[in-house]
């Protein structure tokens, strides 16, 4: 496990419609700490997401620096862990096939890698899911073999962009419970990506506001864990702190 | 070329079967209702053999090309040609086509070319062929080349183009190097395509074949056609016709059909969007 380090972040699209340039980034230093959970949230457009590919290796930067540890960021690398919003699983891999793939490009064989998928399956309750294709599960199965994904590869630190926002809201509060029990055992540097106040609150250590490309505010989410949403949402910090976030938010 | 089966994909157990025999049975029907039609009609106006030829000329010709060999060797020829044209096509096209989907300006450079030749496809290069290649073995490969080249080619740039960015994105950030996009993600994903474009080519291939052998060789079925068309012989022309058909009508609909459903279905390729 390490730490993230985003070191002036900066980030302009040329942008065919309006034949300028834009500035969806602008200069963004935040730094996680090694098993910190830090979710960032902000209004659609803000930015997010270019954060992430940027975290990620997917679209280089136009200014400063991503370092995983004390490593800057080439490209994209199995020291992070991506969950995608619509999954991104290969539909032509079995279920254990898409969890395995971290540890075959590793050149882990066949029997071990199995064996190491299962254990992660088992984690999230995707047993009897293992031989079965993508396009046979439910989008709640299919991001829990998302996330699982992410995780069998044992990345250094896993980023989520809006992994939860395609399911219903019932399999999402299941969702987010299992990823803070997973979590908390595993203790991974998390970027969390998310424009759900609540979601936010209720998985981070820390929440990061977004606006316009630049961080707005930064909150300190002291809640106890583990936490469940039965018992969480009843808590008056976490209704306190919500509001506060959500007010930062709609300002923005 | 594109009748619709699909439906029955998502449908299991032996209501399967039974639309299977439906299907079938709805298929031949027809066929042999002409079967039956066509003894009845060649009695009533007496029809010349110079003209069409009865049942059991047909049936005759059959049994003496069984009997002296010749038409095994035709069709064994036929087949020959067009398997080796075709390895070759798909063995120069999926590298052309993942190469060109990879790299968006020589796609660009390059689609339009290729959907032009795609529509060629086959019976137009006999001419050109023969020019270059003279009559024989050349000239019939390079017309089943390209009739399956060019339309593999392009269904393989569609296929690797209409993979989701995020799928090699993930492959990228799990590990995966050059070599392994490549096996792991290009390849797989575009084989739905690439089995249409083979299925689509075979069947320009197949009757740019017997275009083909009318003019440019001594063996094949193309080439039995257009002897016995010399000599009068229409129990043979008849008999070629329905043998041509049926081996098409085999190699597309116990082969190709089967195995381009089997990849697009169970991988739900549907909704990769
Ligand atoms: N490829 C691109 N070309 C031009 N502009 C882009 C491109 N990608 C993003 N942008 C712009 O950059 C800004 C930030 O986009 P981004 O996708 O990072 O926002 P986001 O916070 O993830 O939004 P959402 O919550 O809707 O996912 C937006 O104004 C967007 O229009
Ligand atoms: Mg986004």
């Amino acid at each position: 496990m390490k730490g993230l380090t985003l070191r002036n972040l900066h980030k302009t699209y040329f942008d065919l419609n309006m034949g300028s340039r834009v500035t969806a980034v602008q200069d963004v230093s935040l730094h996680i700490r090694e098993g910190e959970f830090v979710a960032v949230v902000g209004p659609s457009g803000c930015g997010k997401s270019t954060i992430l590919n940027m975290v990620a290796g997917f679209l280089p930067a136009t200014k400063g620096e991503v370092l995983v540890g004390d490593r800057p960021v080439k490209g994209p690398g199995p020291d992070r862990g991506v969950v995608f919003q619509n999954f991104a699983l290969f539909p032509w891999k079995t279920v254990i096939d898409n969890v395995g793939f971290g540890l075959k490009m590793r050149g882990i064989p066949k029997p071990e890698r199995d064996r190491i998928a299962r254990e992660f399956l088992a984690l999230a309750g995707l047993t009897n899911a293992a031989d079965r294709y993508p396009n046979e599960l439910s989008g709640g199965m299919q991001q829990r073999v998302g996330v699982v994904r992410a995780l069998a590869n044992e990345p250094d630190v896993l980023l989520m962009d809006e992994p939860f926002a395609s399911v219903d809201a019932q399999t999402r509060m299941t969702l987010q419970e299992e990823l803070t029990r997973i979590w908390q055992e595993r203790r991974h540097t998390v970027l969390f990506i998310t424009h759900d106040v609540g979601e936010a609150v209720f998985l981070a250590d820390r929440v990061i506001v977004l606006s316009k490309g630049q961080v707005l505010r930064e909150i300190d989410i002291p809640i106890s864990r583990p936490r469940a949403w039965d018992t969480v949402s009843e808590q008056d910090d976490f209704k306190r702190l919500s509001s506060e976030v959500l007010q930062m938010v709609r300002s923005a | 070329m594109s009748d619709h089966v699909e439906p029955i994909a998502f449908i299991a157990g032996p209501k399967r079967v039974w639309l299977y025999v439906r299907q079938a049975a709805a298929f031949i029907a027809p066929l042999v209702l002409l079967l039956l039609a066509w003894p009845a009609i060649v009695t009533i106006f007496d029809v010349s053999p110079r003209v069409f030829p009865g049942v059991q000329a047909v049936l005759g010709a059959a049994a003496d090309g069984l009997r002296d060999g010749t038409l095994l060797a035709h069709v064994a020829t036929s087949l020959g040609r067009v398997a080796l044209g075709t390895v070759l096509a798909v063995a120069a096209a999926v590298p052309l086509g993942v190469a060109m989907g990879v790299n968006s300006g020589v796609s660009a450079l390059l689609t339009p070319l290729f959907r032009f030749f795609s529509v060629l496809a086959g019976i137009a290069w006999i001419p050109i062929a023969t020019l270059w290649f003279g009559y024989g073995f050349g000239a019939i490969t390079f017309v089943i080349f390209n009739a399956v080249f060019f339309i593999v080619a392009y269904n393989t740039l569609l296929g690797v183009s209409a993979i989701p960015p995020r799928l090699r994105h993930a492959a990228a950030s799990l590990g995966a190097g050059r070599v392994a996009m490549l096996t792991e993600v290009l390849l797989p994903g575009a084989l739905p395509n690439i089995v249409t474009g083979v299925r689509t080519g075979l069947g320009f291939a197949w009757r740019g074949l017997i275009a083909a052998e009318m003019i440019a060789t001594d063996v094949g079925l193309g080439y039995m056609l257009f002897v016995a068309r010399d000599f009068y012989r229409t129990e043979v022309i008849v008999l070629g016709m329905i043998i041509i058909g049926i081996i098409w009508l085999f190699i597309d609909r116990l082969l190709l059909a089967p195995l381009e459903r089997a990849t697009i279905e169970r991988w739900g390729l549907v909704q990769r969007t």
